[in-house]
């Protein structure tokens, strides 16, 4: 039963008895009118979440306003809509939108907004610094440890207008600025010691369309544009001791300015009531062609650009056609050409030495892929239809090529390259729908992708040729998927999902690591019941499972023997969610949720010894200690939530939620399971995380709607 | 007193009357008094709260009445004498519906074929029978997969495997409201993965244009696909990633000497190369700039990312 249930027939006598018709009576108005709503209240959480909270803005303990404003009106005669859209004001994720409509002709809108992230370490560092581009690394007799929270912020406004021509004409225009500004987890690079990576930059984008919509052909051109600004370009590091005297400076190059521009024009025609005809073009020109920066007192090769004149130019052609040839069948058919083609000059940027040993080119990349694809639909009786089709994709990629060794092989790339790829995908799928009680669908799905020889890599080979790249590598795929949406009786609803897939990529004796097969798979079950016209419940579960086998090879080093390895990957997930919504009495709602969530990774590695030495390495009197434990994440967050109507229009409404988080994720942590403590050449800056968040939230808000 | 009462008795039955004799106003949409006078809020379809919404905007020339989505529906307003039950509308969009999808969306589609939703028939949704009603609600004064806090849960009713990708420690701030499915992919496209862009690069650009480059020293995944390296949904990894250093790394990069490493935990702090390519950020704990890098300093390091 709706909320706003009304005996119409009343409303309709009102308004028929009534000669001023045009005054809307009020309970029509209830039921017609645009609702606004003001959401003001506190809450508090009882202890920091820094994982649970990486996003949402409330990741410390504390107390945190709460306020939310929606402006929703409407002037009937005009047809002209306000609206005032403003979320979360209270807290670090707010969002601002405000938008001014006559509807069918002319809209202009304004929007800002904010989105932190937090980053859920806690870091111990006598880095100096941190926040700048200038970073100096303590030294051990330096030591000055200190806490320290990363994280960055994104701060966006943007504004717009649409208006429609006429004609089936109308023109849209929008703007967007945002900017990104904080630290994240770095390395000095030169060797493992922390940095931050201080972040200041902007992003701009402005789109600009013209469609024309008519009830046959429709069609619309516009233009993208979107500019990077990066304000740091390069940050110094060095170590610094106790007396402050620097050493060891290391630069660390930053993302530099680029822009892009795309035009493209997109269309469709109904060639008939039952066929369409579409097709996109569109191309983007990238840039990159700032000053490269170069840090005081660092030698740089005579040839090397101060400049990268880099362009990208990239391509889409597409275009597509879909008939429903008779009642019982459809088809459809497309092609999509994408290139996209570095066309930055090479040049040499590294060369150390009169004639080129260890040379390094800048590397322009160029692929391009072509697909086709061609599926039909033949509908039976009893809501049966089935669905089969193929898709094939092809692509082509330049051979990246640095410098070229004696043998006229590539000395700088590490990598086997393919030139050619090849992927065919089949697909059948039995489905029913349209019935009352039972719908579902199952499908299958097999592709087999291939290429032409690998092109191989010098640098370090052979070693570096004995791999097959994983997205380059041949690969049998093959997937099903089983879903099932059964209403078992009125007021309950069950939907199953189960997912299956599984990939085999190819190997051979001269190349045999790389991934070598895996499986992916997904169970899910999802109920809905009704258990009275008051209250309802649903509940999902779900079970998720990831497995990879890789081969490779460890080269014997430090204590080391050589070794071939062989892991075994696996990702199991156990998730559920409960929610409950009832009412209980005449002014009070309440609700529940529940939501569990664990995943447990494990890393089980075989190491295969074929020559002298240990099985892990020994530096320093460190032992590396394999192979990796498992990792366990789990979640719960139990929220309650009760809603009190003080009069039509108005409530309060009352939160409670606690959440637990718990891990024993290593990552960073060393073998006894202690804080990770960066090397010994440095202050011993310290990463970690707390194991067990759990916190508690309480809040209370006043509600008020209107119209 | 007493005879003002009666008078006013007398008046309100006259009018009462007088209505009875008037034709029936539309309530919202042009037409729809035939409808309304038996949709009652209290219905089984209640329908009024459409006119909350811009498709009940009467002042916009182009807003559609109910006949425009339901069809004529001849038999539905005027039971035929032998039919035991009222037949339905010719166009239904409810769960129960018997209408085919196609018609369904078709209706949408007269209106709503431009734009965004230019190739709406070769995305992987209308093949597979989703119709726009799958998704939104019409007659509501709120579609909640319209609105960025509340989508991700019409998303999650088939996207199972993102429902629990996005309840993992590492994911796009989704079920923060701060982003939508929307603000990444178009449902109503035509091109791979239903991107709101071009490619995936292109898509991931949107927010992430300081790996566009191009860069002196370029990684190729990044160029490629971020999808080689990133689940975007969401991980246990930190930057979501699909698979922990080194084994990530080492799915493309087979080596001599460090990067060739075991997966291993170190006993205690150390420098050492061939012992920290699991802990902290693995490799990029000194390969940092693995995305490209700009460094023309005249090293060989300069072109492994580590400047």
């Amino acid at each position: 039963m709706n909320k706003f249930a009304f005996p119409l027939s009343a409303v309709s006598l009102a308004l028929a008895s009534t000669a001023q018709a045009q005054e809307v009576d009020p309970a029509i108005a209830e039921l017609t009118r645009p609702e606004s709503a003001v959401s003001v209240g506190l809450g508090y959480w009882s202890k920091d979440r820094p994982r649970l909270g990486t996003y949402d803005g409330m990741s410390q303990e504390g107390a945190y306003g709460l306020l939310d404003v929606l402006i929703n009106t409407r002037d009937d005669r005009t047809g002209t809509w306000f609206i005032l859209d403003a979320r979360r004001l209270g807290l670090d994720t707010r969002a601002l939108r405000a938008e001014w409509l006559r509807q069918g002709n002319f809209g202009v809108f304004a929007e800002y907004s904010r989105m932190p992230r937090d980053e859920p370490y806690t870091v111990f560092t006598g880095v100096q610094g941190i926040g700048t581009t200038t970073q100096r690394v303590p030294t051990p007799s330096a030591t000055r440890l200190g806490e320290l929270y990363l994280g960055t912020m994104r701060e966006a406004i943007g504004g717009g207008f649409s208006k429609i021509l006429g004609g089936g004409y109308d023109f849209r225009f929008s703007v967007k600025s945002e900017d990104k500004t904080g630290d994240r987890l770095w390395g000095r690079g030169g060797a493992p010691e922390f940095a931050a990576e201080p972040i200041d930059s902007n992003t701009r984008q402005m789109e600009a369309i013209l469609a024309y919509v008519g009830k046959s052909f429709q069609l619309q051109g516009g233009y993208h544009g979107s500019w990077y600004t990066n304000h740091n370009s390069m940050v110094d590091t060095a170590n610094i001791n106790a007396a402050g005297v620097t050493s060891n400076p290391f630069f660390l190059s930053l993302p530099l300015d680029n822009q892009a521009h795309q035009v493209f024009v997109n269309g469709g025609y109904n060639l008939s009531e039952r066929t369409r005809a579409t097709f996109k073009v569109a191309y983007t020109h990238a840039t990159q062609d700032e000053q490269i920066p170069v840090g005081p007192g660092v030698a740089v090769f005579s040839g090397a650009p101060t400049h990268l004149d880099g362009q990208i130019d990239t391509t889409l052609l597409q275009a597509g056609l879909t008939s429903r040839a008779t009642n019982n069948f459809s088809w459809l058919a497309s092609l999509r050409y994408y290139d996209s083609n570095e066309k930055t000059p090479q040049v040499r940027v590294i060369q150390t030495a009169a004639t080129c040993g260890t040379c390094v080119d800048n590397t322009p990349l160029r692929f391009e892929t072509l697909a086709g694809k061609l599926e039909g639909t033949y509908r039976m009786a009893l809501g049966l239809s089935m669905t089969g089709g193929v898709e094939h994709a092809k692509q082509e990629r330049d051979v990246p090529f640095g410098n070229a060794n004696a043998a006229g092989l590539d000395a700088q790339r590490y990598v086997p390259w393919r030139a050619e790829m090849d992927e065919t995908t089949y697909r059948l799928e039995l489905r029913r729908s349209l019935a009352e009680t039972l719908n579902g669908r199952i499908a299958y799905s097999y592709s087999q992708r291939d290429g032409s020889e690998f092109t191989p890599a010098a640098a370090d080979a052979p070693q570096s040729n004995l791999i097959n790249p994983l997205h380059i590598a041949d690969r049998d795929r093959n997937k099903v998927r089983l879903m099932l949406d059964w209403a078992v009786i009125e007021p309950l609803t069950l939907t199953f999902n189960v997912e299956y897939a599984k990939d085999d990529y190819g190997y051979s004796d001269t190349r045999p690591y790389g991934l070598r097969d895996g499986t992916a798979s997904v169970v899910s079950v999802d109920a809905a019941y009704a258990i009275s016209e008051r209250w309802h419940v649903n509940a999902w579960y779900t079970h998720d499972n990831a497995q990879a086998t890789q081969f490779g090879q460890r080269n014997a080093s430090a204590t080391a023997a050589e070794a071939v390895k062989e892991a075994h990957l696996e990702d199991t997930g156990d998730t559920f969610g409960v929610g409950l919504r009832g009412t209980l009495m005449a002014r009070l709602r309440a609700g529940l949720d529940i939501l569990y969530s664990k995943s447990v990774n494990k890393y089980p590695e075989t190491l295969t010894l074929i020559g002298p030495g240990a099985l892990y390495p020994v530096a320093g009197g460190v032992a590396a200690v394999g192979p990796l434990p498992d990792i366990t994440n789990t979640m719960t967050r139990i929220k309650l939530h009760a809603a009190y109507a003080l009069q039509k229009t108005s409530e309060l409404r009352f939160e409670y939620a606690h959440e637990i988080w718990k891990t024993d994720d290593w990552s960073w942590m060393f073998a006894n399971g202690t804080p990770f403590t960066y090397g010994t050449t440095t202050d011993g800056t310290q990463v970690s995380q707390t194991p067990k968040q759990t916190a508690d939230w309480l809040a209370v808000r006043y509600i008020y709607r209107f119209q | 007193m007493k005879t003002v009462l009666h008078l006013l008795i007398l008046a309100t039955a006259f009018m009462g009357q007088a209505a009875a004799q008037q034709p029936r106003k539309d309530m919202v949409l042009n037409g729809d008094a035939q409808c309304t006078r038996c949709h009652n809020e209290g219905d089984e379809y209640p329908v009024l709260a459409i006119a909350k919404t811009k498709h009940g905007t009467m002042a916009d020339a182009r807003t559609p009445t109910c006949t425009s989505c339901h069809g004529m529906s001849d038999t539905h307003v005027n039971r035929p004498a032998d039919a035991k039950e009222r037949p339905k509308p010719d166009r239904t969009f409810g769960k129960h519906s018997k209408t085919p999808m196609a018609e369904r969306s078709g209706a949408c589609l007269t209106c709503h074929q431009g734009s965004k939703r230019m190739d709406w028939q070769l995305s992987a949704h209308a093949t597979r029978d989703v119709a726009c009603s799958s998704c939104h609600k019409i007659h509501s004064g709120f579609d909640p997969v319209r609105d960025k806090s509340t989508q991700s849960d019409t998303c999650f009713t088939c996207h199972k495997e993102q429902r629990v990708q996005f309840n993992r420690p590492v994911h796009h701030p989704v079920l923060e409201g701060t982003m939508s499915c929307a603000s990444c992919h178009n449902v109503h496209g035509g091109n791979p993965k239903q991107l709101v862009r071009d490619s995936v690069v292109q898509t991931c650009f949107t927010c992430h244009m300081e790996k566009r480059g191009p860069f002196v020293h370029n990684h190729p995944p990044v160029q490629e696909d971020c999808a080689i390296c990133h689940q975007p949904h969401g991980t246990t990894i930190p930057t979501l990633l699909k698979a922990r250093p080194p084994f990530l790394c080492q799915e493309c990069h087979s080596h001599t000497s460090h990067p060739s490493q075991a997966g291993a935990l170190p006993s205690g702090r150390t420098t050492s190369n061939q012992l920290l390519g699991s802990v902290a950020r693995g490799c990029m704990n000194c390969h940092t700039n693995i995305h490209g890098s700009n460094s023309t300093q005249n090293s060989a390091t300069s072109g492994r990312f580590r400047r």
